[in-house]
């Protein structure tokens, strides 16, 4: 049989079609890919963003492929070489994307059950993308549960969106700041503090995580106080990668590349994983 | 778990060729195509490069350097040609050419096997596999030295898998197995008339492995499933510096990292991958600077179960061939099979 | 897009990295289209206010070079660290392991009053360094990489893998194995393995590689024949206050 090969790393050139600041470090672009070809993407899913020059690297998609097709945004946060120069990017720029990658939130674990989104940080920007999903289906899933956790209030991203989502009678809404500024009215503490208040119908919610690495352990172990089985849970993780494609190595953990079985694993698969968390 | 069963000495019967016939047929071959095979460099070291000159082809090494993988996965290799101006890029040629390789041992053509199973899997890459159509390998017997323990792998010397034609070395000549029907055009399109095989039994001289491991083969990936938390890892870290030799030396070893660099001119560029080993500080460091491989031992344990059960798992066969150049190239003197050893013997005290 | 405005300045060194650069030749030339060079006194007399980036070559080891640097500091948006000297104190840093006054008698003499000095330290010690180019002298490959980016407005890319890695790459024989010393298994890359690559053995010029195992470093040399003493004194060589745990600002 003829194995049919692949250019596995030539981008597309796509163009930014507009450009949000959100924070000092986080911007959102919104790429239309050329030809106007559809990403066709799952929530939780990434691609490989290049600037020649500047290198490639992993970005999250932040946006549900269910209400736009043509275009998708990518919340990008300035830490290095090559997000430093994407920031400098203004609509009308191209990027080179490869992708999408990874496996993404699978909607029949969600499909019928309470969800459970707790997201840390930058981690909001990938599980934003599951949050859309599930909201523009609205019927297919029960209670919507958001937990968000910044370091300070200056570092919330999608004001606009959690302004809509508090709004929302079906979505709740909960969040909290590790440091407080003069002007914040709301919760004080780190995000595993606004689990254990939560009333949950333990055996019929599924929780999504996404955080900095640190946040991982310490959420699991709040839910599991819950009695959360574990394979409710659902996190996604981050890894350096430099092919996407499950080539380069850079990503594996275990047994296990990020880039092909991931990002999204399961928590009992994360358990196996001794380098994972 | 059972490994696969490899096969041994499969061929359709020898000719033989003395030394001169034998350098007639490289010069043949070097006709044909380009040829590649070992050759001295520095005081006792062996490279595998294009043969120019028939003198100058060795077959009777250790060795090489750097194993055959540096044909089909380069060092070096450009991914892209970029311009910033145009913000364009193209591919450089990929152009398949027919090459041989000559008198390279059993372990190499295994390792390329398992090299072929990690680039077709998932997302078969064109940059490999494109290099890899119209190749010829002719295989070599070796003497084994204090480093190979292939048969320890399940490898012996005459596994000719993969190979045209298998050349055993006599005293006053050469033993050429026929062990397919492109090695057989090849000694028809030589002699340029009907080759008579023979197929009486010949008996070369046996070779002895002096490197063993202790268990059978078979048994590794059981011993591989008890000694993640053992206390040998730590003990190897505590001579290895880290340097990334056993990385980018084994030809089993594929991982890369990719690299812009731009020209002077700041207009013109190119993306290029770059041979990449997972001993190496900053091989799983994140966007965020956090370090998931930080220390030595972790680094060394991920290596080893990469070559005896990551890999294993779902191809079915050890990714480690023997070839003995993690430990030969070793700076800190860090043998492999002492570490495969010692878990044995660990394995065993504590069932 | 204007042109950088480019400085060069040295400290206690031989001015050898920046002699090295004029011998750059075609390189030179496209170099000088991409920035300004306004202070190079080894090339000319001009001078300049302000600066994009300066570099700095030498290590900081009197009074007045710690006020010298503090003043470049304040008047250049990036600075950079030119050279082992510069980048750990290099060679010079080997007077820091003996008694000062000892030293300066030697050096100086009866004049020893007359001219105050510091243990040789990194420009780092003294002032925030934005990048570094290793090696004594500094790798040219190197030192274009970084000036090529920092032009382009990215941040440099630099190993902190062995030269080892380099060498392999480059399929070159290994010099350890010719019952040489060499010191590249530790020592960081981003030179091409220059020395191993023409037959002489890593002297470690560009400092060791940031997690260095120091206890299997020597075990390693001890196993090539080395005594404890001569390994120790090599990896000191130029990387003193690297290697001496006493000397703090080694450490990052």
């Amino acid at each position: 049989m003829e194995l049919q090969t692949k250019d596995l790393y030539n981008p597309s050139m796509a163009d930014i079609v507009a450009v949000e600041e959100l924070t000092e470090t986080e911007k959102r672009f919104e790429i239309q890919l050329p030809g106007d070809t559809a990403l066709k993407h799952k929530p939780g899913q990434f691609v490989e963003v290049s600037i020649f020059g500047f290198g490639e690297a992993p970005i999250s998609i932040c946006s549900s492929p269910t209400k736009r097709s043509t275009t998708f945004d990518l919340t990008i946060r300035k830490t290095g070489r090559l997000t430093d120069k994407i920031h400098l990017l203004t609509a009308g720029s191209k990027v080179g994307i490869r992708g999408p990658f990874g496996n993404g939130f699978n909607a029949s674990d969600f499909e019928g059950k309470d969800i459970l989104f707790i997201a840390g940080g930058i981690g909001l920007a990938p599980l934003k993308s599951m949050i859309d999903y599930t909201i523009d289906k609205r019927d297919d899933f029960k209670r919507i549960i958001i937990v968000y956790g910044t370091k300070k209030p200056s570092e919330i991203l999608f004001p606009s969106e959690i302004k809509k989502w508090q709004e929302r009678d079906d979505v709740e809404f909960y969040m909290t700041v590790d440091h407080a500024d003069a002007d914040w009215k709301g919760n004080v503490g780190v995000i595993t503090t606004l689990i254990p208040p939560l009333k949950l119908d333990e055996e019929n919610t599924v929780a999504a995580v996404v955080g900095p690495p640190v946040m991982y352990k310490f959420t699991a172990m709040a839910l599991k106080a819950k009695r959360l089985p574990d394979k409710n849970i659902f996190m996604s993780l981050e890894r350096r990668m430099k092919c996407g494609v499950g080539k380069c190595g850079h990503c594996q953990i275990n047994n296990s590349y990020v880039c092909q079985d991931g990002p999204v694993y399961n928590y009992l698969r994360v358990k196996e994983l001794e380098e994972a968390i | 778990m059972h490994l696969k069963n490899p096969l041994t000495l499969q061929n359709k019967g020898y000719v033989f060729f003395d030394s001169e016939t034998m350098k007639t047929f490289i010069s043949f071959l070097m006709n044909q195509a380009e040829l590649i095979a070992a050759h001295k460099k520095g005081e006792s070291s062996y490279v595998f490069r294009a043969a120019e000159n028939v003198d100058e082809v060795i077959l009777d090494y250790p060795r090489t350097i750097q194993p055959l993988k540096k044909f089909f996965l380069p060092p070096r290799e450009t991914l892209l040609n970029f311009n910033l101006e145009e913000n364009d890029f193209d591919v450089p040629d990929m152009e398949t050419k027919k090459r041989i390789f000559f008198g390279v041992h059993s372990y190499e053509l295994q390792a390329i096997h398992i090299l072929d199973y990690n680039f077709k899997r998932g997302n078969p890459e064109s940059n490999y596999l494109k290099k890899r159509e119209e190749s010829l390998f002719i295989g070599i017997s070796y003497t084994p030295d204090e480093y190979h323990f292939g048969k320890s792998v399940g490898l012996e010397i005459e596994k000719t898998e993969g190979m045209c034609l298998y050349i055993e070395p006599m005293e006053a000549g050469y033993y050429m197995f026929v062990v397919d029907d492109n090695g057989l055009k090849l000694l028809t399109e030589f002699s340029s008339e009907t080759v008579a095989l023979k197929t009486e039994t010949i008996k070369p001289q046996p070779k002895e492995f002096q490197k063993k491991i202790k268990y059978h083969y078979n048994r590794l990936p059981q011993v591989f499933d008890k000694v993640y938390d053992s206390s040998v890892w730590k003990k190897v870290s505590e001579k290895c510096v880290g340097c990334g030799t056993c990385n980018l030396l084994c030809p089993t070893c594929y991982c890369f990292d990719v690299r812009d660099e731009i020209e002077l001119d700041t207009i013109n560029g190119k993306r290029e991958r770059f041979w990449d080993g997972c001993m190496l500080n900053t091989f799983a460091e994140a966007a965020g600077g956090e370090n998931f491989r930080d220390k030595l031992h972790n680094r060394t344990r991920h290596r080893l179960f990469r070559k005896f059960k990551y890999i294993t798992e779902h191809s079915g066969e050890l990714s480690c061939v023997g070839c003995g150049r993690c430990t030969s190239f070793c700076p800190a003197n860090i043998s492999i099979i002492d570490i495969i050893n010692n878990l044995i013997e660990e394995v065993s005290l504590n069932s | 897009m204007s042109k950088p405005k480019v400085a060069f300045f040295d400290f206690t060194s031989c001015e050898g990295c920046q002699l090295n650069k004029l011998n750059f030749e075609n390189d030179l030339l496209d170099m000088l289209k991409l920035v300004d060079i306004v202070e190079f006194r080894e090339a000319m007399d001009d001078t300049a206010d302000e600066y994009d980036i300066a570099f700095i070559e030498g290590s900081i080891s009197s009074p007045t070079c710690v006020e010298r640097i503090h003043d470049i500091r304040r008047r250049t948006k990036i600075l950079v660290a030119l050279g082992q000297c510069a980048v750990s104190g290099g060679i010079n840093a080997m007077k820091n392991d003996q008694p000062s006054d000892w030293v300066r008698e030697e050096v100086y003499g009866d004049d020893k009053y007359l001219f105050p000095s510091l243990p040789a330290m990194p420009v780092r010690a003294v002032v925030k360094v934005d990048y570094e180019v290793r090696g004594c002298p500094m790798s040219a490959p190197e030192y274009l990489h970084v000036l090529k980016s920092l032009v382009l407005g990215r941040k440099p890319e630099i190993f902190d893998h062995a030269v080892c890695v380099e060498c392999k790459l480059k399929e070159n024989e290994c010099v350890l194995d010719k019952g040489m010393f060499c010191l590249g298994p530790v020592t960081r890359a981003g030179c091409d393995a220059l020395c191993p690559s023409f037959g002489q053995y890593c002297t470690g010029c560009r400092g060791p590689v940031s997690n260095i195992n120091k206890n299997g470093t020597i075990e390693m040399l001890k196993a090539h024949g080395f005594s404890v003493t001569e390994a120790m004194k090599r990896m000191k060589l130029f990387n003193t206050n690297d290697m001496e745990k006493s000397i703090s600002w080694g450490n990052r």
